[in-house]
C-alpha cells in the first residue's frame, strides 16, 4: 500500500523517482495515465501550483522495463482554518453539548480534540455517535459562579488550529423547540384557533425548571406576526383571527430565569371554524326526506352516525339502537 | 343528612381560623398566604437580579480592567469562600427540605448583605453609593421576605450575622487588586444566588399547598 504524501493547494511539488538518478529515463504515470514529458526534469516529476484534481496515485516505472520503482498518493488540501464551536445546554440542568465544524473544507483528513475546563478541574465531554462532531457534557455541581473554558483543536497533516469558548453555565441554556404543536379550528366561533404544544422531550425537569412559551401567528397573506408570551401552560386560544384566513402558528420556548429563547417550532397550519353556507343544506336535507319516505327501512344518509368507522362514543351507539328500534317499530306496523 | 355535617364542619373551620389571629406565632393571614409570598419573593429575586445587571456593569467599570472585560475568569482564591456560594451538587439541591432549602437562602442574602453593606461605604462616587445603598434597601426587603415566608411555615429562622463580616482569622485584603478581587467575586456570588434563588422558589411555589394550613391545625391539638 503506497505511502499518502500531502500538499498544500498552490504548492509546487517535485517527485523523486526513488533511488533512480536524475537522469534516468523514466515514465510517470497518474492513476494510469502516462504524465506527458513535458512535467518532467530529468526521472523527477514537477507539479506546479497544485490543485484539488491532481490528487491520486502517482507511480513511477523505468524506463525499458517497466518495473515500479515509486508510487504515491498525492492528497492535495488545506490546513485547518479556525473551527467553529458552539456549546449549548438544551436538557439545563443535566449538562451541555459542544457541537463543531470547520468553515471550509480541508479535503483531507482531520482530527478533532476538545478539552473542557472548569476553574481547575479538567472535565471529560464525551463524543456522540452520532451526529459526529458533537460531545456532551453532565453537571457535576448547579449554579457555579465559574465559568467553563472549551478548548477545541483540529489537526491535519498539513497544519493545526484551534478555538475556545468561554461560558457561564447560565449563559448556555437555550431549549429545543416546543414539539407537537397542533392547531385547531374551534366549533361555532369563527375567530378563534385553538392551539396546543408540549415542552421539548429534551428538556428533563420542567416540574423544577419550568419553561414559558411565545406564540407567534399570521394569516398566510399578511407579512406581520401577532405574538403572545405565555407564562406557563402548553396552551393557548387565539380570539383575534381573521374569519375564514388560512393561518400559519409558530411557538418557542425558554427557561423562565435563564438563557435564551429556543428557535421555532416547527410551523402549523389551520384555519378557523366557517359556518357551512346554508342552501347547501337545505337541499342536501330534502333531498335525504324524500330517498328516506321512499325506502322507509333505511336511516337518514345525512346523519351518518351509524357508518362502519365513523360511530365513536357510547352516545353514537345510543342513537343507532335507537334508529335501530325507529325502523324496527315501523317495519311492524307495516306489516 | 351527609349535606348537614359537611355544614357543620365547614362552620366550625371558619370560626376556628377566625380565631386564629389570636394565637401566636400563626398569624391566620400569614398561613394562608404562604403561596402568595413565596410568590412574591420569587418576584423580588427576579427584579433584584435586573436590578444588579446595572448596579454590577457600574461597579466592574468603576474597578477599572480587568474586572470589567467580559471574558474575565480568574481563579477563585481560598479567602473569597468567606462568600457563601450557591454551587451545589444537583442531587443534593433536588432533595433539600423545604427548612433547608430557605434556611440556604436566608443565610446566604443576610450575609452578602453585610458585605454589600460595607462596599457601600467605601466607594468613591455618588452614583455608585446612591445605587448601592437602593439595591441594598431591596435586598433587605429580599432577606424579610423569606424570614416572612419561614415564619409562616413554622420553621425557626437561622441566626444572622452578628456584627460586619470578618470572620476571625481572616485579614483584611492586603492590597488594593485582592481588594477588587474580593468585591468581583462578591458581586458574582450575587448573581449566581439570585438565578439560584428563582429556581428554590420555582419548586417551594409548587411543593406548599394551601391544605398546609389544616395540618397545622392538627399539629396544634386541633
Amino acid at each position: 500500500d503506497s505511502p499518502i504524501q500531502y500538499e498544500r493547494v498552490g504548492a509546487d511539488v517535485t517527485m523523486k523517482c526513488g533511488s533512480m538518478d536524475w537522469d534516468a529515463a523514466v515514465t510517470w504515470t497518474v492513476n494510469g495515465t502516462d504524465i506527458d514529458e513535458s512535467h518532467l526534469n530529468g526521472s523527477y516529476l514537477i507539479l506546479k501550483n497544485v490543485d484539488l484534481s491532481q490528487s491520486g496515485q502517482y507511480s513511477c516505472y523505468e524506463g525499458s522495463s517497466w518495473h515500479l520503482k515509486y508510487q504515491t498518493q498525492l492528497r492535495v488540501g488545506t490546513p485547518p482554518k479556525e473551527p467553529v464551536l458552539m456549546c449549548r445546554s438544551n436538557n439545563y440542568p443535566k449538562g451541555f453539548y459542544c457541537s463543531w465544524h470547520l468553515p471550509t473544507p480541508t479535503y483531507i483528513p482531520n482530527t478533532f480534540n476538545i478539552s473542557v475546563i472548569h476553574g481547575t478541574k479538567d472535565m471529560v465531554c464525551e463524543k456522540d455517535a452520532i451526529p459526529k462532531n458533537r460531545c456532551h457534557i453532565r453537571y457535576l455541581q448547579l449554579f457555579s459562579t465559574v465559568k467553563y473554558k472549551v478548548t477545541l483543536t483540529v489537526t491535519n497533516p498539513l497544519g493545526k488550529n484551534y478555538t475556545t469558548a468561554t461560558f457561564d453555565e447560565f449563559a448556555i441554556v437555550k431549549p429545543d423547540p416546543p414539539e407537537s404543536v397542533v392547531a385547531k379550528p374551534v366549533p361555532n366561533n369563527p375567530r378563534r384557533l385553538e392551539v396546543s404544544w408540549q415542552n421539548p422531550s429534551s428538556w428533563p425537569d420542567p416540574e423544577s425548571f419550568p419553561l414559558k412559551f411565545f406564540l407567534r401567528y399570521r394569516p398566510l397573506i399578511l407579512d406581520q406576526w401577532q405574538h403572545v408570551e405565555l407564562s406557563d401552560g402548553t396552551s393557548h386560544t387565539i380570539t383575534d383571527a381573521y374569519a375564514g384566513k388560512e393561518y400559519i402558528i409558530q411557538v418557542a420556548a425558554k427557561d423562565t430565569d435563564i438563557g435564551t429563547w429556543s428557535d421555532w417550532s416547527v410551523a402549523v397550519h389551520a384555519t378557523p371554524w366557517t359556518e357551512e353556507p346554508k342552501h347547501l343544506t337545505t337541499e342536501a336535507q330534502i333531498t335525504e326526506t324524500t330517498s328516506a319516505s321512499t325506502s322507509s327501512f333505511m336511516a337518514p344518509p345525512t346523519t351518518k352516525i351509524c357508518d362502519k368507522g365513523a360511530v365513536v362514543g357510547s352516545g353514537a351507539v345510543a342513537v343507532c339502537w335507537t334508529a335501530g328500534l325507529v325502523v324496527a317499530a315501523y317495519s311492524v306496523l307495516f306489516i | 343528612s351527609p349535606t348537614g355535617d359537611s355544614w357543620g364542619i365547614f362552620t366550625f373551620l371558619c370560626a376556628a381560623l377566625c380565631n386564629l389571629p389570636a394565637l401566636p406565632a400563626l398569624n391566620c393571614s400569614e398561613e394562608l398566604g404562604a403561596g402568595q409570598s413565596i410568590q412574591q419573593t420569587y418576584d423580588l429575586t427576579r427584579y433584584l437580579e435586573h436590578q444588579l445587571r446595572t448596579l454590577a456593569g457600574t461597579y466592574l467599570n468603576y474597578l477599572g480592567p480587568p474586572f470589567n472585560e467580559p471574558d474575565f475568569n480568574p481563579p477563585r482564591l481560598a479567602r473569597a469562600e468567606r462568600v457563601p456560594s450557591a454551587t451545589v451538587d444537583l442531587d443534593l439541591w433536588r432533595g433539600l427540605t423545604d427548612n433547608a432549602r430557605l434556611a440556604a437562602n436566608y443565610r446566604a442574602y443576610s450575609r452578602l448583605l453585610c458585605y454589600l453593606r460595607v462596599l457601600d461605604g467605601q466607594v468613591g462616587t455618588a452614583e455608585l453609593r446612591h445605587r448601592l445603598a437602593h439595591f441594598c434597601a431591596s435586598l433587605q426587603g429580599l432577606v424579610l421576605s423569606i424570614g416572612g415566608v419561614m415564619s409562616s411555615l413554622g420553621y425557626p429562622l437561622p441566626a444572622g450575622p452578628a456584627a460586619p463580616p470578618a470572620p476571625p482569622g481572616a485579614p483584611a485584603a492586603p492590597n488594593d487588586f485582592l481588594k477588587k478581587m474580593d468585591d468581583f467575586w462578591l458581586l458574582k456570588e450575587l448573581q449566581t444566588w439570585l438565578w439560584r434563588s428563582a429556581k428554590d422558589f420555582n419548586r417551594l411555589k409548587k411543593k406548599v399547598p394551601p391544605a398546609v394550613v389544616t395540618l397545622r391545625l392538627e399539629a396544634r391539638g386541633f
